[in-house]
């Protein structure tokens, strides 16, 4: 991808199964130092799982089978739980999409905030109040003061996000993993979110995975993108190159889905018919061989593996060739 | 008077609020004032979208103009027919006229009846037809939005998240209403299902003539389906007007801001474009700011913003803006 700084993150053949059926699926990527890589896909498609995935924290069900993680030189999948506990929240914390119901609400959240510096550091606990509100001060929450006083309960959506941005961030990990961070906020607030990841990127230098099915957050925040369908990587690229010359019929429809500037209004958009397979239902071909306009005898029957377009951008599809029949649908 | 044949919808000064007298804290028990004083018509065929953050009042109007609310002051009137005061026979012939989709389809579905069952019912309970008539008629329903009529015996645990919202509009369309209200009815779905839902609704347009009061926060699908644009905020209509005039023109600041803080799905574009990003948040409905209810957030607010509440007023283009300084 960036082959001017080595990756911070490298995920290679990352590969989870839940009840035989690998849901996520040989998943590769990297992330530079600095950089935001979105995952994006329609529910259902393994985006949680992958990010779970990179901090061991799976659910029952799931099961990591193969693949490692990377942070810098060390393989997170090779930790024991001890010190995967040790790196989490120190080198790679994660946020989730419902901030209420990851903090403890009978705990104030300035307790919860130092707690979570006082796992990593060993300080007083008035040093790590001290650090508390400043972190606070950081995600731009005004009078900190008070805030930290005050319990999950008593702040609104946007507000317990940056708390958890907080806590995530407080021990200053490289690496933020964000699952749909702003999915349940509304627009201005997300705004607000988002800018402030993005100045945490550029003053603190922390990379970031983030999930999102918006591909508006994506086209906003992103520096790379991994598109996920049923648990494999269709397509990734750079954000640029995958907005305008899209290798993937399923990027291509997604993207054409979402009402444009240039459409008529009241004009049909595109869609795509059926709906992502479950696990009990992959083939033994391209997972997206049912719905896929292009699809051919070989598609159902072998797998295609990620080909390289160049520049950085990788499509797993056996008829690149055939994408401008693709644009035709979606234009 | 012809003019208002037209309209489906006429509300007029109509006020919506919650609790206060007798509150459990005393006499003082804060009122929330969720709907302020707001006049809106609906045109015959027309697709009106209603936008702004959550909890400025939004399903407290739309549940208002479907009778789930009354309002403490103003009228309502669907098709030339006044809502408020009617009695409950007049009402429930009414509120045939106008029938309301939600945001999670899988809420407005009962688990244990079929679809038929679920589609059918409204003509039943209305004795509008029953055995084989009925049973001709869901399946024409089921027909029209997009789903088969052998469809009819299955439950809707057995259809997809789109599916059910297909459903829930079928059931919305079996008394052939004028009004369709639609809150957040693609919030909840996939960029490509929900493509699917938008088309339909356009196209059950084109065909039966239905009009939409359309509640989004996504001001790129409200773009696409809407003739016209209504802008709340904390009970009030804030800023209205045609859609190309809105989104060429937008007037308002908190419309501006509106519009800044939806991410264009293009990077290029949404990189570039000019950031006007909101500080803080929605206040309390229950302590509406004193003048302008925006003035608290307002990058271009004034002296007089604080004190005079700025009343919506005509522009050349014939939008409406309630701002003092826009
Ligand atoms: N705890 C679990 N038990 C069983 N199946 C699960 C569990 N978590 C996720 N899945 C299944 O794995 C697939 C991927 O899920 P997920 O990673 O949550 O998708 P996404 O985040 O892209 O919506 C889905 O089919 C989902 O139903
Ligand atoms: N039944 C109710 N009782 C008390 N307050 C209510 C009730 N319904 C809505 N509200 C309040 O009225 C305001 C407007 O809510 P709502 O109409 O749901 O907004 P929106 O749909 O725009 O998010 C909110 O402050 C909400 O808490
Ligand atoms: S491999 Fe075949 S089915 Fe899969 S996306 Fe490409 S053309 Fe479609
Ligand atoms: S009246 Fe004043 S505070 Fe209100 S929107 Fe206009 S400039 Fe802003
Ligand atoms: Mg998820
Ligand atoms: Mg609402």
């Amino acid at each position: 991808m960036n082959t001017a700084a080595s990756p911070l993150l490298s995920v290679d053949n990352l590969t989870v199964e839940i009840g035989g059926a690998n849901v996520v699926d040989g998943v590769s990527f990297d992330v530079a130092p600095g950089k935001v890589m979105a995952l994006v896909g329609e529910s259902g498609c393994g985006k949680s799982l992958t990010s779970y995935a990179l901090l061991g924290l799976l659910p029952d069900a799931a099961r990591r089978t193969a693949g490692t993680v990377r942070l810098q030189d060390r393989d997170l999948t090779a930790l024991s739980e001890r010190q995967l506990r040790k790196a989490r929240g120190k080198e790679i914390s994660i946020i989730f999409q419902e901030p209420s119901a990851s903090l403890d609400p009978l705990t104030t959240v300035g307790a919860q905030i130092a707690a979570a510096y006082q796992t990593h550091n060993n300080v007083s606990r008035s040093e790590a109040y001290d650090r508390a509100r400043q972190m606070l001060a950081d995600v731009g929450i005004p009078d900190p003061d008070r805030r930290l006083h005050q319990y999950p309960f008593e702040l609104s959506g946007g507000m317990c996000q940056r708390i958890m941005i907080s806590i995530a961030l407080i021990c200053s990990p490289q690496v933020l993993v964000a699952d749909e961070p702003t999915t349940a906020l509304d627009v201005t607030i997300q705004a607000q979110i988002l800018d402030l990841m993005k100045k945490l990127v550029a003053d603190r230098g922390t990379s970031i995975v983030i999930i999102t099915h918006d591909m508006g957050v994506v086209a906003d925040i992103a520096d790379d993108v991994a598109v996920m369908y049923a648990g494999r990587i269709a397509e990734i690229a750079p954000v640029q190159s995958l907005f305008d010359d899209p290798k993937h019929p399923y990027t291509a429809l997604l993207l054409a889905s979402v009402p444009k500037l240039h459409h008529a209004p009241k004009t049909d958009l595109a869609t795509i018919e059926g709906r992502v397979p479950t696990l009990s239902e992959f083939g033994a071909g391209c997972r997206f061989a049912d719905r896929c306009p292009l699809a051919t005898e070989k598609c159902r029957i072998e797998q295609p593996p990620l080909f390289d377009c160049g520049g950085g951008h990788r499509s797993a599809c056996w008829h690149i060739d055939r994408m401008p029949e693709i644009r035709k649908v979606a234009a | 008077m012809s003019e208002s044949q037209e309209n489906v919808l006429e509300m007029r000064d109509v006020a919506v609020h919650f609790g206060g007298r007798g509150g459990f804290f005393g006499s003082s028990g804060a009122v929330v004032k969720a709907v302020n004083g707001v006049d809106l018509d609906i045109r015959k065929a027309e697709t009106v979208a209603l936008v702004g953050e959550s909890g400025c009042g939004k399903s407290t109007l739309s549940n208002t103009i479907v009778g789930l609310q009354t309002p403490v002051s103003g009228s309502v009137k669907i098709s030339g027919e006044e809502v408020v005061g009617a009695d409950s026979r007049k009402l429930n012939d009414i509120r045939r006229k106008v029938q309301m989709i939600f945001q999670d389809p899988a809420l407005s579905l009962d688990p244990r009846s079929t679809i038929g069952a679920t589609i059918g019912e409204p003509l039943l309970v209305r004795g509008i037809a029953r055995g084989k008539a009925l049973k001709e008629r869901v399946g024409e329903l089921l027909t029209q939005v997009g789903l088969r009529a052998e469809h009819a015996d299955r439950y809707p645990h057995q259809f997809s998240g789109g599916q059910r919202q297909r459903v829930v509009i079928a059931r919305a369309l079996a008394l052939e209403p004028d009004l369709l209200i639609c809150d957040e009815p693609v919030s909840a779905l996939d960029v490509s299902v929900r493509a699917q839902i938008l088309n339909l609704l356009v196209a059950l347009q084109k065909r039966m003539g239905v009009s939409y009061l359309f509640v989004s926060h996504d001001l790129s699908v409200v773009r696409h389906i809407c003739d016209r644009v209504v802008v709340m905020y904390l009970g009030r209509f804030v800023e209205i007007a045609e859609r190309d005039t809105f989104f060429a023109n937008p007037k308002h600041p908190y419309t501006r801001a509106l519009m800044s803080a939806v991410p264009e799905a293009d990077p290029a574009v949404q990189r570039s474009k000019q950031r006007f990003v909101l500080q803080g948040e929605l206040p309390s409905p229950a302590n509406i700011p004193s003048g302008c209810a925006f003035h608290t957030r307002c990058p271009l607010a004034t002296e007089i913003c604080s004190t005079v509440r700025p009343e919506l007023t005509p522009r050349p283009d014939g939008a409406l803006v309630a701002c003092h300084h826009a």
